[in-house]
């Protein structure tokens, strides 16, 4: 008898500890899911079919290294990417890396609001009305430090890209040739399927996401011999982020791909929930939608400010006054009024702003990726804990596609390679 | 003045102006002067090996790096193993300003001539210094002086300097006893500045009291995670030396067992009061409530009491003592007469004719934000509790944990995680 109770005291101490180190994991993975994120599978999916299933495994390989080479950093040293990238590289590099950062969050935060736009005209409000009021409100919540309770709400909403999942089950999609597509490699060479790849990895692996493990690892403080937990909590978030990504693509290019519409629009996207929702599916898709546009455009210029105060050694963090930390309020406020006047000049196509903001993204990568993998196989700083051969290949390999791909981004237009519709 | 990056990848000269080597560091010796001393600098010589050149063979430094000897003849320097790297320890890292009580990031090192050696005078944390690493000082300090401004220089002594990142623990014990000078509130908004792992060792290393107040001051996170560093006797000591309402809610915060531990291992008396306070909910008087009150028995005069209150431990506990208290055989609360009134009162008077005997109360249940209500509208300074059956009074709630409940302090703004 008491063996068995000792067993599961064991047991339940087991629960507690996996529950309580769950987390950021699980929380990057469901903002790989954020508005741009939607927005990019729905283009893929409906302008491409399954083609680029196969891509999105790659990248949730990529994903996961990426985001563990992040937690072990944030783990080992206990330190921000910025605090490491300045400290080994000095000031050159890492106002560099900074401005690459910014240039990127700030372009992500754009397709938030982008989002916030698109979602609330799809229940016919004036985006004019709701994105500075949406920028209010996030401003609002979160300097006043009560960020904490609306997070879980916002969480609740974007468990609404689950619908995704059920959806594609009741469209009863070619299973067959979805698994061969997600299997057998397709590309094509013209520009607008290379800015779409771009995007799909720019949505996927994102600096933020770097920088936003790391910091969250870090300021949990994980015991080194319970690593194991945390990197089993990166897998499973980035898995279970993709696999919902990928029913994006299923649904889409199963009720859209097959007709003809390639998504240029919030209303043509939201069609892709119509087989579980019908008429409500735009009311479905707006408040998904919404609640992943609130809850980035809540962390991302947060995150983004803070990095650069870190890096730099200005004053940061909300527990700082004002007058200060000036240049982390000024930061904050900085990018989320550049954002809302962006996603406001009359006529901007909010979708294409939403998805070509993480073909951006994803040219902006290389520069973090790069000097994150120098830092992880720094033993001074890692120790035992640099990167193993797999790893290293893989990383440096994804920095390396990314470049290339890049690259004949901008040589296309002079090959006369051109979008073929 | 001299800074440390303008060093950075110069070519170092022997007497006869021959190349010997690029320029990588600078060693410095008795970090704990006003002034430490340049030891050595070390260069890389053209096989990319590294060599260190005493300073005493130095002829200058600006506008270059120039020997006193030729190269053949130079001394190689034998390190002493106290030596402080300046760009590989201090350049880029954090540090504390203890003039200014924040964590700052080192953008350069001042260096100076001072008779007839090299040293340190302070570190530039502002601007100008990002400036001049970046290469855009002189088009800045251009635009500057067009304006009619300076530029804002921002180098702080390096007296009051507190290099942090450093595995040397002699250095670390020398930075820690100058942060623990500080008040505990600025202490813990530094450890909390810095990265966690450095902050949890300085932490470690702070005496018991210093870290029961630095503790009292920190946000709960921070609290759970630097309590459930140390040994558990340790902590446990920590957690007597803190007010026993502030003792409660750590405790509250960590598992149950852990507490149980802790709790066995504090002395019995103390333990006895964390233990009646963990009792009551957080958000009520009794969770917020502070057991260490000024008391003393019925039917004194006031020089009695006075003689009383100077003896009683209880009193000597009371971090404030706006009121003193006055209890019968059965601890059920009498009255209250403030501390001043106390005072200022003849001496043979019995305190009976001066206390106020119905005294606003409330009850351990009652809500915090009610308790707030009433020192507001009673304009106290401290509110008894006492049992609502039989009046026996159980602590004081003082007006600036109320006010904790009504208006939340800085530290409980912080979002989850780092930001």
């Amino acid at each position: 008898m008491k063996r068995v109770q000792a067993g599961l005291k064991l047991v339940f101490a087991r629960l507690g500890m996996y529950l309580a180190i769950l987390g950021p994991g699980l929380i990057t993975a469901s903002a790989d899911n954020d508005a741009p994120g939607i927005a990019t599978y729905s283009m893929a999916g409906s302008t491409y079919g399954y083609r680029f299933l196969w891509l999105l495994l790659v990248i949730t390989v990529g994903e996961v290294v990426v985001q563990e080479t992040a937690g072990r950093m944030g783990a080992v040293t206990g330190k921000g990417t910025a605090d490491l990238i300045r400290e080994r590289f000095g000031v050159k590099v890492t106002a560099f890396a900074m401005l690459c950062l910014l240039l990127a969050n700030l372009g992500t935060t754009v397709a938030q609001f982008a989002g916030v736009a698109a979602a609330t005209e799809l229940f016919g409000l004036s985006r004019y009305i709701t994105v500075p009021l949406a920028a209010a409100l996030v401003g609002f919540v979160v300097l006043r430090g009560s960020y904490e309770h609306v997070e879980k709400v916002l969480l609740v909403l974007c468990l609404s890209a689950l619908s995704y999942v059920i959806s594609a089950f009741m469209i009863k999609p070619p299973w067959g040739e979805v698994l061969r597509q997600a299997v057998v490699p397709s590309i094509q060479f013209d520009t607008n399927f290379i800015l779409a790849v771009l995007a799909t990895i720019g949505t996927t692996i994102t600096p933020w996401g770097i920088i936003y493990m790391q910091a969250s690892v870090a300021d949990k403080g994980v015991d080194l011999q319970k690593y194991r937990l945390t990197r089993m909590d990166v897998t499973v978030g980035a898995v279970w982020g993709n696999v919902v990504s990928a029913f994006i693509i299923i649904c889409t290019a199963a009720t859209l791909y097959v007709v003809g519409i390639s998504v240029e629009t919030a209303e043509q996207a939201a069609m892709a929930l119509e087989p579980l929702a019908g008429v409500g599916a735009r009311y479905l898709f707006a408040i998904g939608l919404l609640g992943a546009s609130l809850l980035a455009a809540s962390v991302l210029p947060l995150s983004t400010s803070y990095a650069v105060c870190e890096a730099f050694g200005w004053e940061r963090g909300l527990n700082q006054r004002p007058r200060d930390a000036a240049v982390f309020y000024g930061l904050y406020i900085g990018i989320i009024v550049l954002s809302v006047l962006t996603v406001l000049i009359p006529g901007i196509p909010l979708f294409p702003l939403m998805w070509l903001s993480q073909s951006m993204n994803a040219i902006l990568l290389p520069v973090l990726l790069v000097l994150v993998i120098k830092l992880v196989n720094d033993r001074r700083i890692m120790g035992e804990w640099v990167n193993s051969r797999f790893q290293n290949i893989f990383s440096w390999a994804l920095a390396i596609i990314i470049l290339l791909i890049t690259v004949v981004l901008f040589i296309s237009p002079l090959l006369g390679m051109q979008a073929p519709g | 003045m001299l800074y440390l990056s303008q060093l950075q990848g110069k070519q170092v000269w022997d007497a006869w102006s021959e190349p010997l080597g690029k320029f990588q560091d600078v060693l410095v010796g008795n970090v704990d002067q006003p002034f430490p001393p340049v030891r050595a600098i070390a260069m890389e010589t053209p096989d990319g090996a590294e060599r260190l050149i005493p300073a005493s063979q130095l002829s200058g430094l600006f506008p270059s790096i120039l020997l006193k000897v030729p190269g053949e003849e130079v001394q190689p320097y034998t390190p002493k193993g106290d030596e402080l790297r300046l760009v590989d320890r201090v350049l880029d890292r954090q540090i504390v300003d203890i003039d200014g009580r924040r964590v700052v990031r080192v953008n350069d090192v001042q260096l100076a001539r001072l008779r007839d050696q090299f040293c340190i005078t302070g570190v530039d944390v502002g601007g100008q210094g990002l400036l001049r690493r970046l290469g855009l000082e002189p088009m800045a300090q251009a635009v500057a002086s067009r304006l009619k401004r300076r530029l804002p220089a921002q180098v702080i002594p390096w007296e009051d300097v507190a290099p942090v990142q450093d595995t040397d623990p002699l250095r670390l014990r020398i930075s820690r006893d100058k942060i623990s000078q500080l008040p505990p509130a600025d202490i813990a908004a530094i450890l909390n500045d810095l990265d966690r792992r450095t902050g949890e060792a300085l932490a470690r290393g702070l005496d018991n009291e210093t870290l029961a107040d630095m503790l009292e001051e920190s946000p709960a996170d921070v609290q759970v995670n630097i309590l459930s560093q140390l040994p558990p006797e340790r902590a446990a000591d920590i957690l007597e030396e803190m007010d026993p309402d502030e003792a409660a809610d750590l405790l509250a915060d960590l598992p149950p067992q852990t507490t149980e531990h802790l709790l066995d291992l504090m002395e019995d008396e103390d333990a006895e009061d964390v233990r009646a306070l963990l009792a009551y909910p957080e958000d009520t008087a009794g969770g917020i409530m502070t057991t260490e009150f000024a008391y003393v028995p019925s039917g004194l005069t006031v020089r009695e009491a006075l003689e009383y209150l100077r003896n009683s431990e209880d009193a000597s506990d009371d971090e404030v003592m706006y009121y003193v208290y006055v209890l019968d055989s059965a601890d059920v609360l009498q009255g209250v007469i403030s501390l001043r009134d106390l005072v200022m009162a003849p001496p043979d008077k019995p305190i009976e004719e001066l206390i106020e005997t119905d005294p606003v109360v409330v009850y351990p249940l009652t809500s915090q934000n009610e308790a707030a209500y009433l020192i507001a509208k009673y304009n106290l300074l401290a509110i008894p509790v006492v049992e609502e059956e039989n009046g026996v009074m159980l602590g004081i709630v003082t007006v600036d944990d109320a006010l904790d409940a009504v208006l939340p302090t800085a530290w409980k703004k912080r979002l989850p995680r780092f930001f």
